[in-house]
């Protein structure tokens, strides 16, 4: 794998590699490491971080291990991003390929959809969706998502555009494929690493767009997420101003982890293309 | 554990700090105060309709109190804790059919005209009893309002109503409005009830949507020398974090309803100029309640009940949730109301192994994976203690083996999904108890209430004998027997647990010091604030 | 400047169904949602009767079906009515007209700071490509780019308001302060520094990252290395050729974060207790008030085309190439 290889030679991706890899871990491993429920009152309230022994890093306003939240937390926040990451692509890619190999009325039709998602502003769209169909796991991914696919659908349009004109394009339609085959099966796959570099933009943004919702109160109460600690230690921000910094360090890590990654890939990519 | 000893002990001392202050003689208080200054206080909500005679809630009165004054207010000292306001006297006929009201004299609306009976009487008959939130109840039977003279109101009732019932329901029900501006016209869509016009201390000057609310002294306030300040203006912060840091940046000097998070209390009761305040709520008490829906299976057995209230901890969610601003509740009815409440009722100590051991009787025993059944839990969105009891509750459910899922709505989803949808299985509500079991608690169990009334009992549970005991209650004229009543029907709820009564609590002010006479009345801060002031 | 008209006509025109699908679908969302403006209004009562509830359905108009109620929003739209709140019990476009000037006075001034301070600092980054100092910007922007607005709000007041007391807390001007002219002007920008500084600082980091990448890319490119062999100085290759070549991507990036910055300021709005249109919207959905709803939505549509028609404008001035290509 030379990309592999030329990612691990940028400062970024090395970076943002390690960043995400102990974060994905620590993810993978939650269970293992603080098995049950992160959200069990398990010791008095209000423990200061780094005086007891089985809360090291204190206690929440009811007596949660903050360790605990944190690693269960990452979990949250890694599957909201790559879920929303991943609806947003798929939608926009999708719905980009068909406005661009379709052309006519339905590019037409479809970006007029797009441009009036891309008018209302993304983080309203996803308060509003959550507001009205209550805050839960899906909901937030579906309603980040909603918020986040028009650009790699404009970007996947663009790219399709230039493609669908190329000559493997035109043999293909010589030979007789049909239409949707050559859109999915030869210009998408073509078009598709432009709209990948979104990815990491777009990973990103749906880990703090999520923290924002639960900043407002509309998170999953079920799931521990980093944002929804910010929200109620952000109560006690100055008297216990551990219960805020903590969720908001990881949170900084890990978007700043994503970043560094789409960098380093992006950096691969395009030292791969100019050799 | 030793944080909460210390701050429960620098909230008594300060609380009996502020005894003594108010414990001084009038005459005393009088000399000092000086008048003169603005009050800035926050405000968390902005009420469109300020018209307290037909929104009789603590938001409206918040602000309106100032400007719009009932019949009579709240008070720690004077007799059936009542003291005069507009009115001077009332007295009740033997027969319960009608009320007396001697009103006060010399008394004129902001608009220069003067206060008589016959804006009692049209206050009552077209707003209190047909367009009223709570009047609708209270004034049912209000059949005419005669006016002998212009200072004398008699009140008829068609069937007997409890003198008492009245008594309790004067300060927040009973709220004047001039009746020159209101006759003839669509009382609800009235312009004055986005600007007031009333006959209290303070006169309303502005309201600046999204920024604030402005009130003015009525220099021609019937109470001599009153009120002290020049103006009262109500900030409007809606981020629950903000009132604490105005506070210390003195942006503004008082914030009420527990504008400031009780966890931040401890912190801020330590900066000094501030002071944490925890009296003047005692007749605006809040009730944490889980509400039952009965129409599940398993909630409909007693032993279910049972088991749920001796697993929650109350004295880990006085103690934690509330950070001791709170009390457990024992029933139906607060501790703080001696007129009703009665402890001898039947209790449920926390205890794990016996709610386990009811939920074993009661057929529902442990899966392989340690869950009897699940649950829908919807805690209500509307103050933090409610959404962070929710959070406990689940994980005390869970001790005893039933898996709940909490389901955060915003509030109008909750109103809905719980009053009119039925779409819960236990939900956590803060009713709020209105000095009479007529006016607050008993709805909540009472059955027979259409689908789709906010705050009434909406789990479908319907116990004849506990009815039988409401409705009697709310038509017997004797105050003991009356009195008796309602100590029967806590003790029926306790029983049979139609819903789970928690803790209880008031709100905590926390102001500057420089701001006077503060929480001196059991509403104080819905009550008219004509004897507040400032110190220069 | 023909092509530029043609492009403002061809704009105009595809807004038209864009604004009426972003107008249906806010009305579809708030149909869907459980509780209507009547359960949002009883809670701010506590409580009612049935029959309270029933009467004032039928006098908000919400016992019409949903298909009447916006046939009706939609026939008073097209004359110019924008409908009545019955959570303010006003007109609608009165309140927004109210709030308007406040949100786009935050969101100017954040995307004034952002796109300048960011691409000067981009520029600065961008001259260099590879250099320590470019490193350590664009590795800085990106930590500062993942911080949550909020989380730097509530620091900002802390460190701002609170302890230093610099400036003012929250608010957009001091309540009620009977302040004219230059001095209320003064007043209300001291009170706009947090919230701006909030918004625009995370902002920064984009435009700062789109001009350095931009640059990047033209650096690589033909004409470079030829102007470079042409012997002229870096200084003046850096800001005649590859910054300026640079700068149309970040330009259009200005449009697209112009709806991105409107639902920013949601959060900040709330934060700081600014009377804006972003709070409007939410206490908006909060209370079920569709017509205001929509009427916001309305509003902020509006708003963002007319700025990305600014941009397309600006771009097309900028690169003549652009606008041959729209208008064929």
């Amino acid at each position: 794998m030379p990309v592999l290889r030329r990612f691990l030679g940028t400062a970024e991706g090395i970076a943002g590699g390690a960043i995400l890899l102990a974060i994905a871990i620590t993810a993978v491993l939650a269970s293992v490491l603080f098995p049950g429920d992160p959200l069990a009152i398990v010791a008095e309230p209000m423990l200061q971080p780094f005086q007891h022994q089985d809360a090291i890093l204190g206690t929440d306003r009811l007596g949660r291990d903050v360790l605990a939240e944190l690693v269960h937390g990452a979990r949250t926040s890694l599957l909201v991003g790559l879920a929303a990451a991943f609806a947003a692509i798929a939608v926009g890619a999708t719905v980009g390929t068909i406005a661009g190999f379709a052309g006519g009325l339905v590019d037409e039709a479809l970006m007029r959809v797009t441009e009036a998602f891309q008018t209302v502003p993304g983080f309203l769209l996803a308060l509003a969706l959550v507001s009205v169909v209550g805050p839960s796991l899906p909901v937030v991914v579906t309603a980040i998502a909603a918020s986040a696919w028009t650009q790699p659908a404009r970007i996947a349009r663009a790219e399709v555009l230039s493609i669908r004109e190329r000559d493997y394009v035109a043999s293909a339609r010589a030979i007789g494929m049909h239409p949707a085959e050559i859109a999915f099966r030869e210009v998408l796959p073509n078009a598709l690493p432009p709209v990948l570099t979104l990815a990491s933009v777009i990973v990103a943004n749906a880990i703090l767009i999520e923290a924002a919702l639960s900043f407002l109160g509309l998170g999953d109460p079920n799931i521990v997420t980093w944002g929804g600690m910010i929200a109620e230690g952000r109560v006690v921000l100055r008297g216990a101003p551990y219960l805020s910094i903590f969720p908001g360090l990881a949170l900084v890590a890990t978007v700043l982890g994503v970043y560094l990654t789409g960098e380093g890939v992006v950096e691969a990519l395009a030292s791969g293309r100019s050799r | 554990m030793s944080d909460i000893t210390l701050s429960r002990r620098s909230l008594l001392l300060t609380t009996s700090a502020l005894l003594a202050s108010t414990a001084m003689p009038t005459l005393l208080l009088a000399e000092e105060a000086k008048p003169g200054g603005r009050l800035i206080v926050a405000a968390d909500s902005e009420p469109k309709n300020l018209n307290p005679a037909i929104v009789a809630s603590n938001g409206v009165f918040f602000i309106a109190s100032k400007v719009i004054e009932p019949l009579a207010e709240a008070s720690f000292d004077d007799e059936n804790g009542l003291s005069p306001r507009l009115a001077t006297s009332w007295e009740g006929s033997p027969d319960g059919l009608s009320v007396t009201f001697k009103l006060r004299e010399g008394v004129t609306w902001h608009d220069g005209k003067p206060f008589t009976s016959a804006d009692v009487a049209f206050s009552a008959l077209n707003i209190w009893k047909p367009l009223q939130n709570l009047g609708r109840v209270v004034f049912k039977d209000l059949e005419d309002v005669e006016t002998p003279d212009d200072h004398t109101a008699i009140f008829k009732f068609s069937t007997p109503t409890p003198f008492q019932l009245i008594r309790n329901a004067l300060p927040p029900l009973t709220s004047v409005v001039p009746k020159h501006l209101y006759e003839g016209t669509d009382i609800a869509a009235n312009p004055a009830n986005s600007a007031p016009v009333g006959t209290g201390p303070y006169k309303f000057a502005e309201h600046k949507a999204g920024e604030y609310y402005r009130l003015e002294k009525n220099a021609n306030y019937w109470d001599k020398d009153k009120p002290y300040l020049d103006e009262i203006i109500y900030r409007v912060l809606p981020d629950r974090a903000a009132a604490a840091g105005a506070l210390e940046a003195e942006e503004i000097q008082l914030a009420a309803f527990s504008a400031v998070p009780l966890a931040d209390l401890d912190r801020i009761s330590k900066v000094p100029g501030i002071v944490v305040v925890s009296k003047g709520y005692e007749a605006l008490t809040y009730q944490l309640v889980v509400e039952i829906n009965h129409r599940r299976k398993e909630l409909a057995d007693l032993k279910v009940r049972q088991a749920i209230a001796h697993a929650i901890d109350k004295e880990f969610v006085v103690k934690t949730i509330f950070l001791g601003y709170a009390k457990p509740s024992t029933g139906p009815v607060p501790q703080n109301d001696p007129q009703f409440y009665t402890d001898d009722v039947p209790t449920y100590p926390f205890d794990v192994a016996k709610a386990n051991a009811l939920l074993d009787e009661a057929g529902y025993p442990k899966a392989a994976d340690g869950k009897r059944f699940s649950l829908k839990l919807l805690p209500a969105p509307y103050f933090n203690e409610t959404r962070q009891f929710g959070d406990y509750l689940r994980q005390a459910l869970a001790a005893v083996g039933i898996d709940a899922e909490l389901v955060n709505n915003d509030a109008a989803a909750h109103i809905k999904a719980v009053y009119t949808d039925h779409a819960f299985d236990i939900a956590v509500g803060p009713p709020v108890y209105r000095g009479d079991p007529a006016i607050s608690t008993t709805i909540l169990v009472q059955s027979g209430t259409p689908d789709g009334v906010p705050f009434s009992n909406q789990g479908g549970y319907s116990n004849p004998e506990l009815d039988a005991v409401i409705s009697k209650a709310a038509e017997t004229i004797d105050e003991s027997a009356r009195t008796e009543l309602y100590r029967t029907f806590q003790k029926l709820v306790a029983t049979d647990l139609p819903l789970i009564n928690v803790a209880e609590w008031g709100f905590i002010t926390v102001a500057r010091d420089s701001v006077k006479n503060v929480s001196n009345n059991p509403r104080w801060a819905v009550s008219n604030w004509s004897d507040t002031w400032l110190e220069p | 400047m023909n092509r530029a008209l043609r492009l403002v006509r061809r704009r105009l025109i595809t807004a038209i169904p864009v604004i009426g699908l972003v107008i249906i679908g806010a009305f579809l969302l708030l149909e869907a949602a459980p509780g209507d403006a009547v359960d949002a209004y009883i809670l701010s009562l506590g409580g009612a009767d049935a029959n309270m509830v029933a009467e004032l359905r039928a006098s908000w108009g919400l016992d019409q079906s949903p298909w009447a109620r916006l046939l009706a929003y939609l026939a008073a739209l097209a004359r110019g009515d924008l409908g009545w709140s019955v959570s303010f019990s006003r007109p609608i476009l009165d309140i927004i007209l109210e709030r308007l000037p406040n949100t786009l006075l935050l969101m100017s001034a954040s995307t004034a700071l952002s796109f300048m301070l960011g691409s000067a600092l981009g520029i600065f980054a961008g001259a260099r490509p590879g250099s320590l100092r470019d490193r350590l910007l664009s590795v800085g922007s990106l930590a500062l780019y993942a911080i949550p607005g909020f989380w730097l709000a509530l620091v900002l007041v802390i460190f701002f308001s609170i302890n230093l007391r610099w400036l003012p807390l929250s608010g957009i001007e001091t309540i009620a302060s009977g302040k004219h002219g230059f001095d209320r002007a003064l007043d209300i920008g001291r009170h706009l520094v947090l919230p701006v500084a909030s918004l625009g600082i995370i902002y920064l980091a984009l435009y700062l990252r789109m001009m350095r990448a931009g640059m990047a890319e033209v650096w690589r490119q033909d004409f470079i290395r030829a102007a470079q062999a042409k012997g002229l100085s870096r200084q003046r290759i850096v800001l005649r050729h590859v910054a300026r070549n640079a700068l149309l991507p970040v330009v259009t990036m200005l449009g697209l974060q112009s709806a991105a910055m409107l639902g920013g300021s949601v959060v900040i709005e709330s934060v700081f207790a600014v009377p804006g249109l972003g709070r409007l919207a939410s206490e908006a959905v909060a209370s079920r008030d569709t017509p205001l709803l929509l009427g916001i939505v309305l509003v902020s549509a509006l708003v963002v085309i007319a700025i990305n028609l600014m941009v397309d404008i600006a771009y097309a001035l900028l690169d003549p190439r652009v606008g041959a290509a729209e208008a064929s």
